[in-house]
């Protein structure tokens, strides 16, 4: 009990940390003999805090060694209680071809804690809590980026749920992404940052669907925060109300097709977008395509001006041996299809080791072309050290 | 005389295809060098993300959140000075000239500091 207390108030100071994006990993969909998201997540369409089953899986089939129930397995939770925690520090180095450069960084980017405790078997309430990371601090000394303050804290997802089984249909009511594209951990890959998914765009939704082994639909009405809320509940990015659709088949347990919609509508700027996502599995070669292709239609009212933007994402993970995860990926964001000079292409190589259960280290680095006219390029160059509880 | 050297056809298939990839779009930048437009799609998805500009970040005291807002603080700090871009302190950061370059982890195509150039020249209204 005394070990539970104590890990209890090492979680809860986990709030006082530096918040960043709800860990997932699509990569684990398919290559990790899991053919769904919702089987290691407790949220249908995937991400979040893990369930006892993925918790396992984390343990047994995605790290070299040890036990990846909760606290190692030193303390077993009743089973309407979960509790979850993410700290990641990290340190980088940017390239940018301007005067200042290149320029390194080393700070904390994310501590998150998780609670979810369920009232009944269908109904849950799931709440998150963590301060925002800051990679350039106004005091630039190493202790000010740790020191936390009351203005850094936010909840990014708070919700209820109602999910009777793992199968089936599902609701939830609440704060958190609305279902839609890849949802990688890292919130720099432009088909999240210029979909409406950059870090802390979470809105309020009430969103509903239907899992199957098969396939599973998920479809969200959503809405900002009121502008009267305190900051700790506000989100950044485009003042969009509007709805998202996400529809996975499956192949199997080798590959899905997913097509997608979302239209968001704001007071001088409305967007209308639609893509489509793909997986594929090749077993022998122990290797997991994922892409992403959306079309967006952004209308500046205001402006009397509409524009046509495309953002792709086309990447490879290797997975050589247990505990290593090794890709490289291509992406393409074209601001607007009719003027040249406003694409962005991105080539990216990430290594994930997962050394043992529960801590996972990420080597990340991004080669960055910005228009076409001998614009210099931007370097990007990561090291993660992840430790989730 | 030398004749120019013979490219294989199938690399020149590959490097048009390549420059397909890279550049689309036609030269004739047709945007609007409105605010509401420059704010709307490049300062605010560029600029206020969560730990940079946003309104709950606020970082160096400069709110780019919204158009009023975002227009507010460049144009009463000199970050803008309206028709003398070359006094307008904003081109500079986008430039990485003289100091950390904005936005530090993915520069601005050169097509959208033109159109915020050309805005400043015109007035840099609130339009």
């Amino acid at each position: 009990m005394r070990r539970l207390l104590l890990c209890l108030l090492v979680a809860g100071a986990g709030t006082f940390g530096f918040a960043r994006a709800a860990s997932a990993y699509p990569q684990f969909q398919f290559s990790s003999g899991t053919n769904k998201c919702s089987q290691c997540h407790y949220v249908p369409s995937g991400g979040g805090l893990l369930s006892s089953w993925g918790r396992s899986e984390a343990g047994d089939t995605i790290s070299m060694a040890g036990n990846g129930a909760f606290l190692h397995g030193a303390v077993t939770l009743p089973s309407w209680l979960a509790l979850g925690m993410d700290l990641r520090l990290a340190g980088t180095r940017t390239e940018d071809g301007g005067q200042e450069s290149p320029q390194s960084a080393v700070f904390p980017m994310q501590w998150d804690f998780y609670v979810r405790a369920a009232f009944t078997e269908s109904f849950s309430l799931m709440v998150e809590g963590g301060l925002r990371g800051e990679v350039r601090p106004e005091d630039d000394a190493l202790g000010a980026r740790f020191t936390p303050t009351p203005e850094r804290f936010i909840s990014r997802e708070h919700y209820f749920m109602w999910r009777p089984s793992a199968t089936g249909p599902y609701a939830r009511l609440g704060r958190f992404y609305a279902p839609y594209g890849i949802r990688f951990v890292e919130h720099i890959y432009f088909v999240r940052r210029y979909t409406g998914y950059e870090l802390y765009n979470e809105t309020y939704n009430l969103s509903g669907g239907y899992v199957s082994d098969q396939w599973e639909l998920h479809l969200t009405a959503f809405t900002p925060p009121p502008s009267s809320f305190p900051d700790a509940l506000q989100s950044v990015g485009a003042r969009e109300s509007g709805g998202a659709g996400y529809f996975e088949y499956r192949i199997g347990d080798m590959a899905a097709l997913a097509p997608q919609v979302r239209i968001g509508v704001g007071k001088e700027v409305s967007r209308y977008q639609g893509g489509l996502v793909g997986k594929l599995w090749v077993e022998k070669a122990k290797l997991l395509f994922l892409g992403e292709a959306d079309f967006i239609r952004q209308q500046v009212s205001a402006a009397n001006y509409g524009q046509n933007q495309f953002v792709s994402y086309l990447g490879a993970t290797l997975f050589p041996i247990q505990g290593i995860m090794l890709g490289g990926a291509y992406e393409r964001f074209q601001e607007n299809l009719a003027v040249k000079g406003t694409g962005r292409n991105a080539f990216l190589g990430q290594l994930n080791v997962f050394p043992y259960a529960h801590t996972e280290l990420v080597f990340l680095f991004r080669y960055l072309i910005v228009g076409d006219t001998g614009q210099p390029a931007a370097t990007l160059g990561m090291i993660q050290l992840h430790y989730y509880l | 005389m030398h004749n120019p050297p013979m490219i294989p056809r199938r690399r020149l298939a590959l490097v048009a295809a390549a420059a397909a990839l890279i550049g689309c779009g036609s030269a004739d930048d047709t945007r609007p060098a409105r605010w509401s437009f420059i704010s709307a799609t490049i300062i605010e998805p560029s600029c206020a993300t969560v730990n940079c500009h946003s309104k709950i970040a606020d970082r160096a005291g400069v709110d780019l959140h919204d158009r009023a807002t975002g227009y507010n603080n460049l144009t009463s700090r000199n970050f803008v000075v309206p028709m003398n871009p070359n006094s307008s302190a904003l081109l500079y950061l986008l430039h990485g000239e003289g100091a950390l370059r904005m936005p530090p982890d993915a520069p601005l195509p050169e097509a959208d500091i033109a159109l915020i150039e050309e805005w400043i020249s015109l007035g840099a209204m609130n339009d």
